[in-house]
């Protein structure tokens, strides 16, 4: 074993290649990658090689999985209700994040932690516990089967994630900046939007980015409230193809890589400001 | 918008639903749901299931994401791309993970089957309880250990390095560093990483529900997969409730022990 450094500090001498730190590395790195290699491989797979004996690579590459689910199935329909969930539940959990943790972090309100942290919690909690009032609740306003009934669940329940990473982003925003504003005559709206939105802008993308995903990947609620092909997301089309005997997996495999395309391209771009909000919770608000 | 609906599940529990085509309606109180719940066998096992699987998945992902999080912070090139590749299995949707885990565990054409056999004779992953259990454990802790490791990965950089450098210097091993100054540093960040795995495992629902059908028998039937079926397949709104505010007094139960000790150990620490 080498002995450990602070990240902080540069090595000198040229790295080497074979160490423990890098043996183990690469074994993590294979075991976290060899599924999704499966996976998108095996979506180029034809429907006898899917059931035939694995190889490696596929013996005959096609691309039919993918018109398939494109063409024959309503994959394409999923995915842009998907789309139009995940990217309206998140404008509006930044609209009103931003309004929401602007107040808790500027006005003098008292024994706002403890209500955050609650809410957290609450925000935190297995779905089941709301999948059948929530169904009855969309039921009686007539949304079962919309977009409007899961972006409204959706954006309720990714708010006070959002509110406590910009609450905290807001607090270290030195208030002089607001106060030079206010001395120019600007209105507490033009305030936030042209003075605290430039300077929070890591908070909105560590915001923006997890309740993307939440809204891309949940599955229970657009299971139990929207029930008709029409407006079925992604995750549920792909739970619910096949029957119990046979799932066509190079189909489910092609919808698959297509819907986790979108998602991998946000991860890689907003890295940073992923790893920043799962560490944000470590710093105290 | 998120207590309503969890005060109104509890008032469901508590009552009699009838359900007809024109809605449901509350027929008053009554503690029978819970007499049926408490005393099925089905309900037992499910409650028994979901607490066993979430204490040893989540063990196993927290030692291991902290081991993985410690050998990728010696790396001297490429964390960055590490890091993104972590955050793919925590980004994708659970249900593809889990139709990828069936085609993989699949006992004729499964590519684990084909790599197994000669080691150890035909294997049916999904076929018997014990093993439909395990290969849903590791589907999961393939899933979610990343997740943990990159939370622990950013607090093991956050830490102050001039603490540990002293450590050294003052001639402490390595091992020793890390059990007597990183570890306890740690403590928020292990902390958090756990809560989000234990609340997010009591409520396992997706991975049952695609991989396993709940099956063989009821063997992976979690409690949410439970209170899913007893109120959307067979209807019964009211003794669905009651499975799924047991699950929500087991939440609130774990979050309370939490705090407590993570109370008690934050009073001591710092």
């Amino acid at each position: 074993m080498t002995e450990s450094h602070a990240p902080a500090r540069r090595r000198q001498h040229r790295p080497r290649l074979l160490t423990v730190s890098n043996l183990g590395a690469l074994l993590v790195a294979l075991f976290t990658a060899a599924p999704l290699y499966w996976l998108v491989v095996s979506s180029f797979r034809g429907p006898l090689e899917i059931g035939a004996a694995p190889t490696p690579l596929p013996r005959d590459p096609t691309t039919a999985n993918y018109t398939d689910a494109f063409a024959e199935y309503e994959f394409g329909t999923y995915l842009a209700n998907s789309a139009i969930v995940s990217v309206a539940s998140t404008a509006l959990v930044l609209c009103l994040g931003t309004l929401a943790a602007y107040a808790l972090a500027r006005l003098p309100l008292r024994g706002t932690t403890p209500v955050m942290t609650a809410l957290l919690m609450i925000s935190l909690f297995p779905t089941i516990a709301l999948a059948a009032p929530l169904y009855l609740l969309m039921r009686d306003i007539g949304w079962l089967n919309s977009h409007q009934g899961l972006i409204l669940a959706y954006t309720a329940f990714n708010l006070p994630f959002a509110v406590w990473i910009l609450r905290n982003y807001f607090l270290s925003i030195p208030r002089e900046m607001e106060e030079v504003a206010w001395m120019d005559g600007a209105s507490p709206i033009r305030t936030v939007v042209s003075v605290i939105l430039p300077q929070a802008r890591p908070g909105l993308f560590t915001a923006g980015v997890f309740t993307f995903v939440a809204c891309w990947t949940e599955f229970l609620l657009a299971l139990t409230l929207n029930t008709s092909d029409q407006y079925r997301t992604i995750a549920v089309g792909i739970a619910l193809f096949g029957s119990q005997y046979t799932v066509p997996y190079g189909t489910v495999f092609a919808a698959a890589t297509a819907a986790m395309l979108p998602i991998a391209l946000l991860v890689l771009v907003f890295r940073r400001a992923v790893v920043s909000g799962l560490t944000s919770g470590a710093v105290k608000g | 918008m998120t207590i309503f609906p969890i005060a109104y599940s509890v008032a469901m529990s508590l009552n009699e639903v009838a359900v007809s085509a024109n809605g449901f309606r509350l027929l008053g109180m009554t503690g029978d749901n819970y007499a049926v719940v408490l005393g099925s066998d089905r309900w037992r096992y499910a409650l028994v299931f979901t607490v066993a699987y979430t204490v040893v998945t989540v063990i196993v992902e927290m030692i291991l994401g902290t081991v993985i999080a410690l050998v990728l912070e010696r790396l001297e090139a490429g964390r960055g791309w590490m890091m993104a590749l972590l955050l793919m299995p925590w980004a994708m949707i659970t249900v593809i993970s889990a139709q990828l885990w069936a085609y993989v565990y699949n006992g004729v054409y499964g590519v684990l089957d084909a790599l197994v056999t000669p080691f150890l004779g035909e294997v049916n992953f999904l076929g018997t309880p014990a093993t439909a259990i395990a290969s849903m454990a590791v589907a999961d802790i393939w899933k979610t250990t990343p997740f943990v490791a990159v939370i622990v990965l950013a607090g093991l950089v956050m830490l102050p390095g001039d603490i540990v450098e002293a450590a050294r210097v003052d001639g402490a091993n390595p091992w020793t560093t890390f059990w007597r100054i990183r570890l306890p540093l740690l403590r928020q960040t292990l902390a958090i990483a756990l809560l989000f795995r234990v609340l997010q495992a009591f409520g396992i629902f997706d991975l049952p529900f695609v991989l396993t059908g709940g099956g063989p028998g009821t063997s992976t039937e979690s409690l949410a997969l439970l209170g899913y079926r007893v109120m959307f397949q067979d209807l019964d709104f009211g003794l669905g409730a009651a499975v799924a505010t047991t699950t929500t007094v087991l939440v609130l139960l774990g979050c309370l022990i939490f705090l407590r000790a993570f109370r008690a150990q934050v009073g001591e620490g710092d």
